[in-house]
């Protein structure tokens, strides 16, 4: 190797650093190396003629590399990594040695201060010395972008990226979008009716030039990486063309089956012809094949014989077909928690879920907006509104709080009262979490103006009895037990991830927290990105969160996809992992290892994607072969810092 | 005994002090600016991620005449690089084992998770560390012997 | 018990049928019983192959040696290689399918189960009866006993008297990943896992006896790398603490020659021997699976064991690791829990 010729800048910041530090002597002690041909002191490096006298001493002494013995690199490694890039030096050839926040701060020993000062300088004498001059790493971005899942996230992200000029490929696996909150009755804490509010989106995504609608529609493989993504997606077969589906309902009119409809949670029925509700986008009927007798003419034929637009083609055939696309928005939503885990409660006949009973006061719904109770379709007069059902509960259920069931229990209660003005509302709860804009108001006026009974406990027992279900709690605040005689229940149920999110997190290759919710980059400052690069997260997928949050973060996902998609290239940082192939084996621990999956193996051997690579260097302390390394922090740089470090 | 006591207060011990970039570093930069003093005994290595520090640079260290080696992250579920810091506690757990397994004394690694916010725990982490570390006296099981 | 017919029986046919382009097994060595490993590529030699308690080896490390004849030579071989595997020669290829080394097609496991037996320490024969195996001409196990035969003719002891430490305590005597296997499972209750490790602890209970016991050792250290050889797992082409398995290719640059970090100095020297050990044990944490075979070759007889079965203990007790139970789970390092331990952290 030829000799290096670095250059060492000590800045006294003015008494920060000289107070406690002995600059001129760690000037002094590093011009003693033999890489070192230049060491100066200086008063304040980064001012003008600091940065000035870093660019000329580099020019004049024929510098290959600096290190800067200043402050905390999060000030001013940018600052003289300019300077060395405006004196024909690579960026990476300089250091930055952190001797203020890291030493003459936290000390006040002069003669120790110095010793730590020499010794952090000279690690980073050390580092600079064996730092290759890397550029930053650049690639092309498709500027397209797939959104999976049609509820209101997903409608909300496609909407705003559409609307800021990018082509947006949608994609929902029922029949319509809508998902979760075009079931819902009315919102809170306004009241306004849910349909009203959402369905103009949904007919907008429809119109949207730049949006291309995917209905019963799986994204079943992605490959590539940030910016240029390529996405396999199954077109399910609808055996109606919705191009030419005049919704006239003469098909489902002549169907023979009868079969739940999963719309309205099994409290209604549909056909196997069907239309999902009358607002469904796209506006089509369509086939359940599951239920279908046969999608044969000689079984039975009969929808396709009346659909005078011809829109029903029994040979229509599920198609995969393939998007390029520079960034994906993740928005699967949540399912409620199964009635299956809850042995007492599960499956009364008169217990409905929040989403039932959503659908009951939906003007639209299979009730008409009456509430009525599933046995015997009469107006119950005693409702006992549970909350907490499955979440709080870590020794059986979900051990998080599912954030919204304390509020649309407090709706439910209201709209309960609105229909049926002389019943009784009973809400057993934990706690009331109602932070949020208007959200304690709304609680309170369901409990003055509406007069519900907020109980504080849990319900101990419940179960069917002539007809009733009766409600033994107990009321924590008064102490004393409680025991109703109901007609119908209300179960706040649990949020959880929806029934895909598993599978899709797997598809996309990014990770899950502990209640299978899909992670974020980060909880506090990456909230909106997953862990792959180009990825990002919207909706109740993430975590349970009301209506105005999944806006909000849909349109933080959507802002996020711009801001990437507008760069002309995309920068990602060169200090990325390289494998020294020669000692590879290709066991994959480093693959294993890797949280960004930028490891794959090739012919046995494993090569690193630089785009993907973040730099952390957890493969290289996980290969007991030494063949990974990260560039400018390798295990021969780190080895001489150590012993720069105990040198004094 | 009164001169051996004199050279006991005198030993300084030297600590290796591998700090993830993130997390324990920025820590220990909030300590200066909030100007907490502690011991100048212990000088920070700053590495991207707690995981990518190898058993080998601890052991490396030790040959090297460490007296101590800190090994500090961020905290379980903050790591920036999502999942480093649990790969470095399984593995740094086995070196901690494996050092006390051949008798080297517990305290001479130690391993710490300091947020960016926790410039005080930093500052009380290396003050324990020194402490600790005045009371063993020189390492020299794993020292290099060279000639 | 196994039939040793059925054993040569099996290989013949293999090599007959041109299904293996060779087996890897054991023969009867050059002086008493002692086996010793063979190759045989011809169907007649399958006569030679023999089963016993000599047969000590971890043939794994002769899958390992093949592997790099192999790239050596340049070759893609179109048959796998055959090999005799007791269980934890098996764990060893299980570790080694898991690390990517061969393709699980590239290798025909013939299982051979120890059953409620295992090999010899010859150590313990020479205290047991004064001679090794290559002074036994026989010796078998009749269910209960050993029954040796030597100049002295017919002697009976208890299999733990003569059985290799490792083989007391081993959990699973039966090959479990295999193409065809000999014998039976069968439970075994010779000795608690880790007894060895744990009969240390409770004599080197404190931190200076413990210390006391491993300099020791560790300065009788003779640098030979003999563990390093014979184990199955140290495949690596280079060493990353000496420069004698520095291998310069073609494209070796002056660099890389330069730039090879020296972490452990080559002089055999205490603190360079601790940092090789150390380093090996790490290495090996959750790769070995306690053939035991480095302790049993070191010349100055360092109980090498120990430090391997700690780690092992540890990742089974604290992270639910089993080294060589499963070829498709993540590495012991490559992977963690929510729950590993935390406690030592501050």
């Amino acid at each position: 190797m030829t000799k290096k010729r670095t250059g060492v800048f000590v800045c006294h910041c003015g008494s920060n650093i000289a107070a406690t530090v002995d600059v001129a002597a760690v000037a002094a002690a590093m011009a003693g190396e033999e890489s070192v041909v230049c060491a100066r002191d200086y008063v304040y490096m980064c001012s003008d003629p600091g940065q000035n006298s870093v660019i000329q001493a580099i020019k004049d002494n024929q510098l290959d590399s600096v290190v800067v013995s200043c402050c905390s690199p999060n000030l001013h490694e940018k600052t003289f990594r300019e300077n060395a890039k405006a004196a024909g030096l690579n960026d990476f050839t300089c250091e930055i040695a952190n001797i203020r926040e890291q030493c003459s701060w936290v000390h006040k020993d002069r003669a120790k201060a110095t010793a730590k000062a020499i010794r952090i300088s000279l690690s980073a004498v050390k580092r600079v010395s064996r730092n290759l001059a890397l550029e930053p790493i650049g690639i092309g971005v498709t500027r397209r972008v797939l959104v999976v899942g049609g509820g209101i996230a997903g409608i909300q992200a496609s909407l705003d990226l559409a609307n800021s000029g990018f082509e947006v490929v949608l994609v929902e696996k029922n029949a319509t979008i809508g998902g979760h909150m075009i079931q819902l009755s009315e919102t809170f804490p306004t009241l306004d009716c849910s349909q009203c509010i959402l369905s103009p989106k949904m007919v907008e995504i429809t119109r949207h030039p730049k949006i291309t609608l995917m209905t019963s529609s799986e994204v079943q493989e992605v490959t590539g990486y940030v910016g240029n993504f390529r996405a396999k997606i199954l077109k399910k077969a609808t055996y109606v063309d919705p191009d030419k589906c005049k919704i006239c309902d003469d098909c489902a009119k002549v169907c023979p089956v009868v079969v739940p409809n999963q719309y309205d949670l099994g409290i209604s029925a549909r056909r196997a012809i069907y239309i999902p509700f009358a607002q469904a986008i796209p506006a089509s009927y369509t086939l359940d094949e599951s239920s279908c007798l046969g999608l044969n003419p000689v079984v039975c034929g009969k929808c396709k014989d009346v659909c005078e637009a011809g829109a029903i083609d029994y040979d229509m055939q599920s198609r995969t077909v393939t998007e390029e696309i520079g960034a994906i928005v993740v928005a699967t939503g949540f399912d409620l928690y199964s009635q299956d885990h809850l042995g007492e409660y599960g499956h009364l006949e008169n217990a409905v879920d929040g989403l039932q009973f959503e659908r009951m006061c939906s003007a639209s719904g299979p009730t008409k907006g009456k509430v009525l109770r599933p046995s015997d379709h009469k107006e119950p007069k005693d409702v006992v509104f549970i909350q907490c059902v499955g979440s709080r509960d870590p020794a059986r259920h979900c051990s998080y709080c599912s954030k919204i069931c304390c509020m649309y229990t407090a709706k439910h209660a209201r709209l309960y009262k609105h229909h049926v003005p002389d019943g009784r509302a009973y809400v057993f709860y934990i706690d009331i979490r109602s932070g949020g804009k208007g959200y304690e108001e709304f609680v309170q006026r369901t409990m003055e103006d509406d007069e519900t009974l907020y109980l504080r406990g849990r319900v101990s027992k419940i179960y069917e009895d002539n007809g009733k279900i009766r409600v033994y709690g107990n009321d924590t605040l008064s102490g004393q037990n409680v025991e109703i005689e109901a007609d119908m229940v209300v179960l706040a149920l649990a949020m959880q991830p929806s029934a895909g999110t598993a599978e899709i997190a797997k598809t996309l290759k990014i990770g899950r927290d502990k209640d299978g919710f899909l992670q974020e980059a980060h909880p506090k400052l990456r909230p909106v990105e997953s862990v792959t690069a180009g990825i990002f997260l919207a909706g109740a997928a993430q975590g349970p969160k009301d209506i105005p949050e999944t806006v909000s973060q849909a349109s933080a996902a959507a802002a996020k996809v711009v801001t990437l998609l507008s760069q002309p290239r995309l920068i990602r940082s060169p200090t990325v992992a390289r494998v020294r192939s020669r000692l590879c084996t290709g066991c994959e621990m480093c693959v294993d290892a890797c949280p960004y999956d930028a490891i794959h193996l090739e012919n046995g051997k494993a090569v690193v994607n630089d785009v993907l690579c973040e730099g952390c260097g957890t493969c290289s302390a996980t290969c007991v072969r030494a063949a990974i390394e990260v560039k400018n922090a390798t295990p021969l740089q780190i080895q001489e810092m150590i012993g720069a470090v105990l040198s004094l | 005994m009164h001169e051996q006591q004199q050279q006991q207060t005198q030993y300084e011990p030297k600590i290796v002090a591998f700090l993830c970039k993130w997390c324990s570093s920025a820590g220990s930069d909030l300590a200066g600016v909030s100007r907490i003093q502690y011991p100048a005994n212990a000088t920070p290595i700053t590495v991207m991620c707690s995981g990518s520090v190898s058993p080998q640079y601890i052991l490396s260290a030790f040959n090297k005449g460490a007296d101590g080696v800190l090994v500090s992250g961020c905290h379980i579920g903050d790591c920036h690089y999502m999942e480093g810091n649990y790969y470095a506690r399984r593995k740094l757990y086995m070196v901690s084992e494996l050092l006390q397994f051949i008798g080297v004394e517990p305290e001479r690694f130690r391993m710490s998770w300091v947020s960016a916010a926790e410039g005080t725990k930093y500052a009380k982490v290396v003050r324990d560390f020194v402490e600790d570390l005045r009371h063993l006296g020189p390492q020299d099981k794993l020292k290099a012997q060279r000639p | 018990m196994i039939n040793l017919q059925e054993l040569r029986t099996r290989a013949r046919d293999l090599l007959t049928k041109g299904e293996v382009r060779a087996v890897v097994g054991y023969r009867r060595g050059s002086r008493g019983m002692a086996a010793e490993p063979v190759v045989i590529t011809r169907p007649e030699e399958a006569a030679q192959l023999v089963w016993d308690p000599s047969c000590v080896h971890n043939l794994a490390l002769y899958l390992v040696e093949d592997r790099k004849l192999l790239k050596h030579r340049r070759q893609t071989p179109d048959k796998p290689i055959a090999i005799v595997a007791k269980g934890c020669d098996a764990r060893a290829i299980v570790v080694l399918l898991q690390e990517n080394y061969f393709k699980r097609e590239e290798v025909y496991i013939l299982g051979v189960s120890c059953e409620e037996t295992g090999v010899f320490s010859d150590q313990k024969l020479m205290r047991r009866f004064g001679v090794n195996s290559q002074a036994l001409t026989d010796a078998r196990f009749d269910g209960t006993d050993y029954v040796v035969t030597s100049a002295e003719g017919e002697q009976r002891c208890a299999a733990r008297e003569v059985m290799a430490e490792r083989c007391l305590e081993c959990r699973q005597p039966f090959p479990k990943v295999n193409d065809v296997v000999l014998g039976e499972e069968k439970a075994r209750t010779l000795e608690a896992p880790f007894a060895a490790l744990g009969r240390f602890e409770q004599t080197a209970n404190t931190q200076v006896a413990r210390w006391d016991f491993w300099k020791r050792q560790f300065d009788r250290c003779i640098r030979c790398f003999a563990c390093r050889s014979v184990c199955p797992m140290c495949y690596c082409e280079e060493c990353i603490v000496d420069s004698i398995t520095f291998t310069v290719a073609p494209d070796t640059t002056a660099e890389e020659k330069a730039n090879r970090v020296r972490w452990i100095q080559r002089s055999a020297t205490g603190s360079e021997n601790i940092g090789y050990h150390m380093t090996r044990a790490l290495h090996l944490a959750g790769r070995c699976i306690d053939c035991g075979e480095c302790e049993r070759v070191c010349p100055v007889h360092i109980p090498l064991r120990l430090l391997n079965t700690k780690l092992e203990r540890d990742a089974r007790e604290k992270f639910g690791y089993e080294p060589g139970a499963s070829i498709e789970v993540a590495s012991l390092v490559s992977s963690f829990r929510d729950d590993d331990p935390n406690d030592f952290i501050r």
